[in-house]
């Protein structure tokens, strides 16, 4: 028996919405336990992200630093990422398949010093093992741009500051076994350092543009996006929704914070210490392209990349199809 | 025709330049099919695996670029050939006086001895976090783990090879008066020497591929290491391919050098038939 052409047309029908989803039945998602990623922490724990997304499910993969997760976004493992704008803007000049389409928060990184260290402003940084979380991250970036505006290299450019890659978890570690002497770190490890004693040597404000910088943005692999548009935009309205109750309820936000990384470390912070961090971070998911240009120009005076790229093609802020 | 034992069928070896030209044909081949597979058949995204063309943008830039960013592999390359053989002289000099005094010594030989060869099964990387936290983040880390490396197969080759130096020549030693250090450096040693060549090849392989080990998580100033760090955090994948290939041609010329040299002494020691 053949089947009638309006029975094989409608079964046809059927069958291609699902093919077209490309069956994205599951949206991988990549973070840090970090307060920069605090909407990611608060979308997980408040369950805003499953909500939005429906029946498709999320899995959330927490990394330790944009390296492992860039590694995982080119690997195909990951759709979607919160990540700072030095790997993010990284992985584009290489032609990964990413758009940033929106950001997530500002600031929230310190430079903070050993208290028997010795340095007490950027300039007694010569001579001094400085630890950034992984080489050519955010952070790293900025400590680059700091040493420059201050008249000092890096040990690799021939100058005499040792930058060091250390997990942002394991620099407490590091501090205590005086194997650094100061370390440019995101929040909430540089308030709980400052708690300890230690000396607050650069605030989020003079790290670099007044405060005024992407800390950490959201980036979509783009052959995802363009098969399941509607799940990105549910996730981008889940995000958008955990910005609005970090700025709007900060109070019930920090606690919801506390309990994430309290899941996700083991550990939970000194509710002063939480507010300290959040109060040197700003949430937001507008994108400052002007900014993010700033810092692919700073990637190449850091020296990771050897010239300034168009980020144009890359930013999708709101998301775009 | 027949054959007989006075008239050996001669086995040719083929010339060194004809070596050579295999060698390079060889070369020439695979980086065609690296090509055909990357630029032409576009097999796999840039960012996993790069063209050779990409890859030599980054050797090219990192040894002779003139930019203010350029020449980090020629840095890379001189900072770890200097710590390697700082490391290296270090390792065989500390070898050769444990492995001379296991050699002497039998007790030292069946305890030191058994722990250096179980020491030596472990990856030299397992000892970087000791030794991170026993020197700190620095040079001297670094050098830890390569003397430790280095140092073991010379103790062993050395030891080895005395306690291997044929009877014979010892008791002609003996008869001939030469007794304690005399007769260790006047007859054991020398006729060890090609069994030590040995070992210090290897000590030079361990020690080049600790070095690169080490480096990659003491990552402090430019080196080889650093260079495969930086490349895997900025997605550069041509350049960790780059720094692959510099610490391979390099790890390889220096054992071509020592092969030399051993291959020259055992011919001495008639221990190879010259060609």
């Amino acid at each position: 028996m053949t089947p009638r052409p309006t029975l094989l047309a409608l079964s046809l029908a059927l069958l291609i919405p699902s093919a077209a989803a490309q069956g994205a039945t599951t949206l991988r998602l990549g973070y840090f336990p970090n307060l920069t990623h605090a909407p990611a922490l608060v979308g997980l724990e408040r369950g805003t992200f499953q909500k939005a997304l429906g029946n498709v499910k999320l899995e959330p993969k927490e990394f330790v630093s944009g390296t492992t997760l860039t590694e995982a976004f080119a690997a195909g493992q990951i759709d979607i990422a919160y990540v700072g704008p030095g790997p993010a803007i990284n992985a584009a000049v290489r032609g990964m398949p990413l758009q940033i389409v929106a950001g997530a928060s500002e600031a929230g990184a310190v430079l903070i010093a050993r208290k028997d260290s010795g340095i007490r402003t950027y300039k007694d940084l010569a001579g001094k093992r400085v630890a950034v979380p992984s080489l050519g991250n955010t952070q790293d970036i900025s400590l680059r741009h700091i040493l420059k505006e201050q008249g000092l290299k890096a040990q690799t450019d021939g100058g005499t500051v040792n930058i060091t890659p250390i997990p942002p978890a394991d620099v407490l570690a590091a501090f205590a076994g005086r194997r650094v002497d100061a370390t440019l770190v995101p929040e909430p490890w540089g308030a709980a350092l400052e708690a300890q004693g230690n000396i607050l040597v650069g605030t989020e404000k003079t790290v670099w543009r007044g405060g005024a910088y992407p800390s950490t943005v959201v980036i979509v692999n783009t052959k995802f996006a363009q098969a399941n548009p509607a799940v990105v935009t549910a996730f981008l309205k889940a995000h958008g929704e955990a910005v609005a109750f970090l700025t709007g309820k900060p109070a019930a936000a920090a606690a919801a914070v506390n309990r994430e990384l309290e899941k996700l470390t083991g550990q939970k912070l000194d509710p002063r210490v939480l507010q300290r961090a959040m109060n040197r971070t700003r949430f937001t998911t507008a994108l400052d392209a002007g900014a993010l240009n700033e810092y692919a120009a700073l990637n190449v005076e850091a020296g990771y990349a050897r010239g300034t790229v168009n980020l144009a093609p890359f930013l999708n802020p709101g998301f775009k199809r | 025709m027949t054959t007989t034992l006075d008239t050996p069928t001669p086995v040719r070896r083929p010339s060194r330049w004809r070596v050579l030209g295999w060698q390079l044909l060889g070369l020439a081949l695979l980086l065609a099919l690296w090509w055909l597979v990357t630029d032409v058949l576009r097999l796999y995204p840039p960012y996993v695996f790069p063209s050779p063309r990409a890859v030599g943008t980054e050797i090219s830039y990192g040894l002779w670029g003139t930019g203010p960013q350029d020449g980090k592999l020629l840095a890379g390359i001189g900072n770890s050939l200097r710590r390697v053989l700082v490391g290296y002289a270090i390792a065989v000099l500390l070898g050769g006086v444990v492995g001379l005094l296991m050699g002497a010594w039998r007790p030292l030989r069946d305890t030191l001895g058994a722990y250096l060869t179980g020491i030596q099964s472990v990856p030299s990387i397992a000892f970087v976090p000791f030794a991170i936290l026993f020197f700190g983040l620095n040079e001297r880390a670094v050098l830890f783990v390569v003397i430790l490396e280095g140092f073991i197969p010379v103790a062993l080759a050395v030891s080895g090879a005395l306690m291997n130096v044929p009877p014979a020549l010892r008791i002609a030693g003996r008869t001939l008066g030469a007794r304690g250090l005399d007769l260790t450096t006047g007859v054991l040693l020398p006729s060890a020497v090609p069994s030590i060549l040995t070992g210090l090849r290897t000590a030079w392989s361990f020690a080049w591929r600790a070095l690169v080990g080490a480096e990659l998580l003491v990552s402090a100033s430019a080196s080889l290491g650093a260079q495969l760090e930086i490349g895997r955090n900025t997605a550069n994948i041509a350049l960790v391919i780059a720094t692959i290939l510099t610490i391979g041609v390099i790890g390889g010329v220096f054992d071509a050098l020592l092969r030399v040299l051993e291959t020259r002494v055992r011919r001495d020691y008639g221990l190879e038939v010259p060609q």
